[in-house]
């Protein structure tokens, strides 16, 4: 018996993202902006994305598959808006790519320009997930502290976006924009921010013009279909 | 990070190189945790002590180097950043290139084998 020392030098999860850049390849060939919604539970996502449909009717189409441990409920509240697609993860407190593409066949024919994938609560797990997203937003509501950003530095480092929710309750919580979004910045210098309330509408046509911008950018840049192709 | 579903991922492909390599058994595997992936060394080896043996891999050791947190300040080109912090610590830019610290690498797989002759085609 001897011993035999293989090198390998791989990263463990190079398939997966491998996987996921691929299918990223084929969104952005489509013309869909993929975004991968994080946050705590309950800071807004669903209303943010109710919010956003409206704005956006009759205008540009989305679609939605949104994740969470048990039942279809935001799924209904979604579905007189927009196409949308429950992910249940039975307990799982995160997202993966095997679970978005179950999703994708459920919706059927990706007719849309934006696809969110609206994540499980949870700042944590998620953020190591590539689930084939352009943009990866984190939602920090008014009611959780100014502070967060530095526990959970991955989440926001990953990001590109941080949307600021319930901007309304600002006068009954002890929450300063600024204080969070320089915290943040100090993780991920290069973060896009905006503040919303989906209760009264403020920041939602910026939030939403701020999408379409990417979205043009994303396919008109050297990652657009034309240029992958040529 | 799920650390369980990580060593699980981990030991497929460790199992995939024993088979191609004709390895009898598993001895070592070692990799590297970068500070900036999210993976807490101790919940990895807890979850390899208990996954591995599971996948057939019993006496299996788990090796976790450590890799330094590898970033460059644009502005000073001081290479030293801290980890909730990603800015330089000298001039305050923030214009600062993460090099590395972002992967779980497999660095390599010891395995037993049959002696060279036995195993040499």
């Amino acid at each position: 018996m001897s011993l035999k020392t293989i090198p390998v030098g791989r990263d463990v999860l190079a398939g997966a993202r491998l996987e996921a850049a691929e299918l990223r390849t084929e969104w952005t060939r489509k013309g869909i902006l993929a975004v991968n919604l994080m946050s705590s539970p309950g800071a807004g996502k669903t209303s943010l994305l109710e919010a956003t449909a409206r704005h956006w009717k009759g205008r540009h189409r989305m679609a939605v598959l949104v994740g969470d441990l048990a039942t279809d409920r935001d799924a209904r509240r979604l579905a007189p808006l927009t196409a949308v697609v429950q992910l249940t993860t039975g307990g799982a407190c995160h997202l993966e790519l095997p679970l978005v593409r179950r999703g994708l066949d459920q919706l059927g024919a990706l007719d849309c320009e934006f696809l969110f994938i609206e994540n499980v609560g949870n700042l944590v797990c998620p953020a190591s997930h590539d689930l084939a997203e352009h943009l990866r937003v984190i939602v920090l509501s008014t009611t959780e502290g100014d502070d967060k950003p530095g526990k959970y530095p991955k989440a926001f480092r990953t990001s590109q976006v941080l949307v600021v929710s319930k901007v309304d309750l600002l006068p009954y919580v002890p929450f300063s924009i600024d204080a969070a979004i320089s915290d943040a910045r100090l993780i991920q210098p290069a973060l896009q921010t905006v503040a919303v309330s989906a209760q009264d509408g403020t920041g939602i046509a910026e939030w939403c013009a701020l999408l379409e911008t990417i979205r043009t950018e994303l396919l008109t840049t050297r990652h657009a279909p034309v240029h992958a192709r040529s | 990070m799920h650390e369980s579903s990580l060593v699980r991922s981990l030991l497929g492909q460790v199992e995939t190189i024993r088979i191609e390599q004709n390895g009898l058994a598993v001895d070592e595997v070692r990799i590297e945790i970068g500070p900036l992936s999210g993976v807490e060394p101790l919940l990895v080896h807890s979850a390899f002590s208990e996954l591995a043996p599971a996948c057939g891999m019993i006496g299996a050791r788990l090796v976790i180097d450590d890799v330094p947190l590898s970033a460059r300040c644009s502005q000073c080109g001081l290479v030293e950043v801290t980890l909730a912090r990603i800015s330089c610590p000298a001039c305050g830019s923030q214009d600062v290139r993460i090099g590395s610290g972002d992967e779980v690498r497999l660095q390599s797989v010891t395995i037993r084998q049959a002696h060279e002759r036995e195993t040499t085609k």
